[in-house]
């Protein structure tokens, strides 16, 4: 899970972008006013950082979730041919 | 006679796929278009209201009857028919030909019933044709999902069926009409739409057997079953508060499944059932904006739902497999499936400017406004979920991620052209939402293009990409593995036969074990009659003349004393 990911000339150029284009909506925050319904909405920056957390905790949601159910490939096969 | 039976919406679909087996090719695959393009066209023309009743025994049902949100459902089951159509050109499999194009039918059919006895009829022929489409997949995989999917779509039209019934008896009719989900009638109704609508716990047949489908089947069955229960349960039960957190579970747990699917169709199969939450959270709030929501975001389901699953219809076409830890790279080969996949991707993760946008912020905006703020707190993380598995995984997985040298050409031509008309849907309705919103039930006063709002949204968004980036980078993304995820469809596999193993056995043991005393007793008693009648037995032995004599003798004196004394 650890292993060195290589990223490619492409992929530096997308993640420079996205930087780019991440740092204009946090200026933006400042500038545009959201309406808010919740007073946690109105928080400033609530959509940015809460869209970087909750992306996190949907993948480690995913590998805790791993220890429970992943199983071998053939896991059903035994009841098929049963 | 005739004249009237063909003006039922859908049975234009049914009847003339009979003659599908019988046409060559390239004939079939205009006549399945014109058909549908004819049958959308008349479909086009009713209004709302009751249209054609019918005696049946005494009972009056109603066959053709329009709401006002049948014609947006009647519209895209048309568009996706026609995608169908095209998407499978290449192919010439006369079986999901004619079962695809009469499940369209079917399900049209559905939209228009006006009381659960003609719901039902379209509800069995649903699974009955839809199920043809699994075994198409024609392993023994497929074989065993396509039974499962069977059973569950069965049941649900067997409860239907059965809530038809009590409804009738307690003297309400058989009308499709807003039900009371606390009588046994409303909750046996709700249950066979929470089936097909894959409702939490009755999720498992969605994943189990939808990527186990041929290529095209899967892109046919995504479209029709699951949104005809949306359809239903926005009818009978709009306004019904628990459907507000079951849509909320339903948008939650399949974003977790999602992430360690190995499969791409099935990761598309888990993302499926995620966006039918949104629709039954809208169903639950029953505002004229949540039902606004629910309409035009399955409307825009349909489209980028069968796109997805078409761009990894192709990929598994081509390469032979739709799995993420076999695939990667693919984007030098199929340029134009990446691009068409990404339409979708993007789309589904409600950027501005694509369809998922301009639908489901519509929902979300109802949920707030009402103040559910933890529902509105579920569906927005639920919305950083379907990026990481449909926006970011989908395509990352099968086009970039690690390139795997595949020597594969570019998707086949026709399958380019239905993946093409579906992104250009996906972009224009994101971009000129008007048309898909004058379809809607209720005039839509929400505006989504408010500024704050288009801000909010592309945060969430760009910096759950970020934290894709972030978690790539750093190597701390989990590694895609072949594996077998368990699913609620375990109860029915796995935990089901056990117990009922687990009964039987002792039941069976006490059986056989009766059986097996029983035929002692019988043995015992054969060879006792056996031992008798031996030639040496006591009975039928072959005794010496003498001996019968004397046995004579003696009977006959017997005989003589008895006489003698009476």
């Amino acid at each position: 899970m650890s292993d060195k990911v290589e990223i490619s000339k492409s992929g530096r150029r997308f993640i420079g972008a996205l930087m780019v284009v991440c740092a204009a909506l946090l200026v933006a925050e400042f500038i545009i006013h959201r309406h808010a319904y919740f007073a946690l909405e109105a928080t400033p920056l609530f959509f940015a950082l809460f869209g970087f957390a909750a992306f996190c905790v949907v993948v480690g949601g995913g590998v805790l979730l791993r220890k429970l159910v992943m199983r071998p490939t053939d896991y059903y096969q035994d009841d098929d041919n049963a | 006679m005739l004249d009237a039976i063909l003006a039922i919406p859908g049975m234009m679909l049914i009847l003339g796929a009979l003659a599908v087996p019988l046409l060559p090719p390239m004939v079939r695959n205009y006549y399945m278009l014109a058909l549908i393009g004819f049958s959308g066209w008349s479909v086009w023309q009713i209004e709302t209201g009751v249209h054609m009743t019918a005696s049946l025994a005494g009972i009056e049902i109603i066959l053709v009857r329009a709401e006002a949100i049948t014609k947006p459902f009647a519209l895209v089951f048309h568009i996706a028919a026609a995608l169908n159509v095209i998407y499978a050109m290449h192919e010439d499999v006369k079986i999901t030909a004619t079962a695809g194009l009469a499940y369209a039918g079917a399900a049209i059919a559905a939209l228009f019933a006006g009381d659960f006895l003609t719901l039902f009829a379209y509800w069995e022929l649903t699974a009955f044709t839809s199920v043809f489409l699994v075994l198409a997949g024609n392993t023994s995989r497929s074989l065993g999902a396509a039974m499962r999917y069977l059973l569950m779509q069965v049941a649900s039209g067997v409860i239907l069926l059965a809530g038809a019934v009590l409804l009738w008896r307690s003297g309400a009719g058989f009308a499709i009409t807003a039900l009371d989900a606390t009588t046994p009638a409303g909750f046996c109704v709700l249950l066979a739409f929470g089936i097909k609508a894959a409702f939490p716990f009755l999720n498992g047949w969605l994943q189990d057997a939808y990527p186990e489908a041929s290529v095209t089947g899967t892109v046919v069955l995504s479209a029709f079953t699951t949104k005809l229960s949306i359809y239903m349960l926005a009818l009978c039960f709009a306004g019904l508060t628990p459907l507000i957190w079951v849509g909320a579970v339903m948008t939650l747990f399949p974003v977790f499944f999602a992430v360690i699917e190995n499969d791409l169709r099935r990761v598309l199969a888990f993302s499926l059932n995620n966006q039918l939450g949104f629709m039954v959270v809208g169903i639950g709030v029953g505002t004229e904006l949540a039902l606004n929501g629910t309409v035009a975001h399955a409307f825009a389901h349909i489209i980028y739902k069968s796109l997805l699953f078409m761009s990894m219809g192709a990929v598994l076409y081509r390469t032979g497999t739709a799995k993420a830890s076999e695939l990667g790279g693919l984007w030098k080969q199929m340029p134009l499936t990446a691009i068409f996949c990404i339409i979708g991707a993007v789309s589904i993760s409600s950027f501005p400017l694509f369809s998922g946008f301009v639908t489901k912020s519509l929902t979300i905006g109802a949920a707030a406004k009402e103040g559910y703020f933890l529902v509105w707190l579920a569906l927005i993380f639920a919305s950083a979920g379907v990026l990481e598995h449909s926006g970011i995984k989908i395509p990352y997985f099968a086009f970039f991620g690690h390139d795997r040298k595949f020597k594969v050409k570019e998707a086949p031509l026709n399958m380019l052209i239905a993946m093409g008309i579906a992104a250009a849907l996906c972009v224009l309705i994101g971009i000129f939402p008007q048309p898909l919103y004058a379809l809607l039930p209720y005039e839509v006063k929400y505006d989504v293009w408010e500024t704050g709002h288009v801000l909010g949204e592309l945060q969430l968004l760009l910096f759950a990409v970020l934290a894709f980036v972030f978690l790539i980078v750093r190597g701390l993304y989990p590694p895609e593995i072949d594996s077998t995820v368990l699913n609620t469809d375990w109860l029915l596999r796995r935990a089901l036969p056990r117990v009922a193993k687990g009964i039987a056995m002792p039941v069976l043991a006490l059986w056989f074990s009766g059986v097996a005393l029983a035929q002692k007793g019988l043995m015992a008693a054969l060879r006792l009659s056996e031992e008798t009648s031996r030639a040496s037995g006591l009975v039928s032995g072959i005794a010496s003349t003498g001996a019968a004599a004397g046995i004579f003798l003696a009977v006959f004196a017997l005989m003589l004393v008895t006489r003698l004394f009476t």
